[in-house]
């Protein structure tokens, strides 16, 4: 069956894996928030931490650059582009351009911290099970006014476990026309209607079937609530990255 | 609405939840830009299921995204993402829906009005997302537009003509 | 033999053309293996969705141990799980684990039950160390044990299948034949709506052929078995070559 994404979790059993869903998602919210208005200093700091705990975790560095290789070039355009509008000393100039040093600084900071936020989630994501952040939002949903936690809670569930459902049908279905010769067909928009059509068919028909299986399994909205399993450092992992986020802050 | 056909939107909204996630990675190759399908089904989400079921739909899509699920393009996901150069685009997805839904449910969803429809919609993801990728990397208007909107027009074109197509054969069959 | 369900000339027609059913009366026992046979469109599915109440009879009582169906939808539904024959489409949970755990949460079981059911019902069908994967990724015969693992954990007393061997390989098929003989002989009454009366008709205690919208024979296997293919069900053939009703498994 096709992996659905190249951040799918990874199984294991390091620190950040064992964290409580909630905490790591509150350090994430924090830390990435507080990074924006960081520093040169703030920000190498951070990238030090985040390499340990990448090593800590088990993941691979040059794997993880190779998934996001184009969000490293869409830093790369902003990079350039800050470089070459921000006024300052002029460094290098060709014609109406010129490269200036706050430029390549500021360029430089801003692209770093895209980055820097950017390998944030993707730590986040290898090490927590979908399932866990799903009950981490019903969670944080719970003290919302009108909004039913429950059910978007299933609502995530269904749309989890269908996507590689329909990845798949997708792909069956434009093999099956390949097969047929579909490739000849020059018209763009019935290029989209034969992939598009025969799949929200399947989708909407599966979707009937679901309906009756979650009925037959007595669904009801009023659920069993998750289950948090703490592993014990979750306060000094908060007390840490409270400090780190005002260091940031002073520096 | 009764029980039943509560669930059933509910389940027609989770895997269109689904279908926007997946649709960063359904690509159909047609010249030089090549053509994904998000958008589309964002704009169809709003045409099929409605104002207040589409609106759901996007918004738990966003949630889960900024969340940490990897849902959006290229298998990214965090609360990064809202600050990142596209995050303008993914918020101007719930006004988007909603105007879209709006529309269409209030010109009688024919396939006339839903192209309409459509084309505000699109219209109000680039309205959100140009100037947001414009503040993030300090680009000029123009060069924001070049890059973060025309390329994809002609695309958005098409992609509009066949989703109201897909509307009108799918209603029927949906029962919605 | 106690008895489980009882219908009461039940009746239900579609305005869309779909094959309803026609005055079916019949009682069903503990401890019973039947067979649902018929050709496509005969009513097998629209009967199999009354015993769940997940149709209501336009006509006619359903009555499952005691209880009018109408009347205790919750109560009948765990007390006849409903495994439907697409694995793919009825599977709620992001993980093998939530999936089984689903029925409980609606039920609103305390947590801590929860996880102990679910270990149990994982370990009796050897599913146990596949828990934390994706459904999806199971092989074919895997994925339809988990479906009965979802609905074992409601402990039902009554089990039907909706072409439970549909698009399974020979291992997979075996796995599930062999799951479902265990549950018969643990005391749970099977229903199996099939075409492929020859895997599991060794095994079965009882026959129901339907077409029409009605129910043309019910019988013991031996009795019925030559007039399957009247019907256009598919005679096992070692019936065909007069070996009698000889078990699909060696």
């Amino acid at each position: 069956m096709a992996q659905v994404t190249p951040f799918t979790y990874r199984q294991g059993k390091s620190i950040l894996h064992l964290l409580d869903v909630r905490c790591k998602f509150f350090i994430i919210c924090l830390l990435s928030m507080s990074l924006l208005p960081a520093h040169f200093l703030a920000c190498f700091f951070y990238g030090f931490i985040l390499f340990f705990f990448f090593k800590n975790a088990g993941l691979n560095i040059l794997s993880t650059l190779n998934h996001i290789k184009y969000f490293i070039l869409l830093l790369f355009f902003i990079f350039i582009a800050r470089a070459l509008t921000m006024k300052g000393d002029i460094i290098f100039s060709f014609y109406d351009l010129s490269i200036t040093v706050q430029g390549l600084n500021e360029g430089f900071l801003v692209s770093f911290k895209f980055f820097l936020v950017m390998l944030t989630g993707v730590i986040f994501s290898s090490t927590t099970k979908p399932s866990s952040v799903k009950s981490a939002v019903q969670w944080f949903l719970k003290p919302v006014p009108f909004v039913p936690e429950k059910r978007v809670a299933i609502m995530i569930s269904l749309a989890l476990s269908f996507m590689p459902v329909i990845l798949n049908q997708a792909r069956e279905i434009s093999e099956a026309q390949k097969a047929r010769c579909a490739d000849l067909q020059k018209n763009p928009v019935k290029k989209i209607i034969r992939l598009v059509l025969p799949l929200l068919k399947k989708t909407f028909l599966s979707a009937d079937y679901l309906v009756l299986a979650m009925e037959s399994r007595c669904y009801s909205d009023d659920r069993t609530d998750p289950e948090f399993i703490p592993s014990g450092k979750e306060f000094y992992f908060l007390a840490a990255s409270v400090l780190l986020s005002l260091g940031f802050a002073w520096l | 609405m009764n029980n039943s056909n509560q669930l059933k939107m509910t389940v027609y909204t989770s895997l269109f939840v689904a279908l926007i996630a997946i649709g960063a990675f359904i690509v159909i190759p047609i010249g030089p830009v090549p053509i994904v399908l998000q958008n589309m089904f964002v704009l169809l989400a709003g045409i099929l299921l409605g104002p207040v079921w589409g609106l759901t739909c996007v918004a738990i899509y966003l949630l889960i995204g900024f969340a940490g699920l990897p849902v959006f393009a290229g298998g990214t996901s965090g609360i990064g993402k809202l600050f990142g150069p596209t995050g303008g685009y993914l918020l101007g997805y719930l006004p988007a829906v909603f105007v879209t839904a709006s529309i269409s449910k209030g010109l009688g969803k024919k396939m006339s009005s839903d192209i309409i429809a459509m084309m505000i919609g699109s219209l109000i993801v680039y309205a959100a997302g140009v100037p947001w990728l414009k503040i993030v990397t300090s680009m000029t208007y123009e060069k924001a537009l070049a890059v973060g909107m025309y390329p994809f027009l002609i695309g958005d074109a098409l992609k509009i003509i066949a989703a109201a197509f897909i509307a009108k054969t799918l209603r029927p069959v949906i029962k919605l | 033999m106690k008895k489980i369900i009882d219908i009461n000339n039940i009746s239900h027609t579609f305005d869309d053309g779909y094959m309803g059913i026609k005055n079916i009366s019949l009682s069903i026992f503990q401890g019973e293996f039947i067979i649902l046979a018929g050709k496509n469109g005969s009513g097998k599915t629209t009967f199999l969705r009354h015993l769940n109440g997940l149709l209501l009879p336009d006509t006619g009582h359903l009555i499952v141990n005691g209880q009018d169906v109408k009347k205790h939808l919750v109560q009948t539904r765990r007390t006849i799980g409903m495994v439907f024959q697409d694995a793919d489409t009825q599977i709620v949970g992001d993980t093998v684990f939530d999936e089984v755990a689903f029925g409980l949460e609606n039920l609103k079981i305390k947590r801590s039950q929860i996880n102990e059911k679910v270990t149990q019902v994982l370990e009796d069908l050897n599913l146990f160390h596949l828990k934390d994967r994706n459904p999806h990724s199971l092989s074919g015969g895997e994925k339809r044990k988990l479906t009965i693992a979802g609905i074992l954990v409601m402990d039902p007393q009554v089990i039907v299948f909706d072409e439970p061997f549909s698009n399974l390989d020979y291992p997979g098929t075996i796995q599930v034949l062999t799951t479902i003989i265990d549950l018969n002989r643990s005391g749970h009454t099977i229903i199996i709506a099939t075409h492929d009366v020859e895997t599991v008709i060794y095994d079965a205690t009882r026959i129901i052929i339907m077409e029409q919208g009605l129910i043309k024979e019910d019988g013991a296997p031996a009795d019925i078995i030559r007039l399957l293919e009247f019907y256009g069900v598919k005679e096992p053939s070692t019936s065909k070559f007069g070996l009698g009703i000889q078990p699909w498994r060696k």
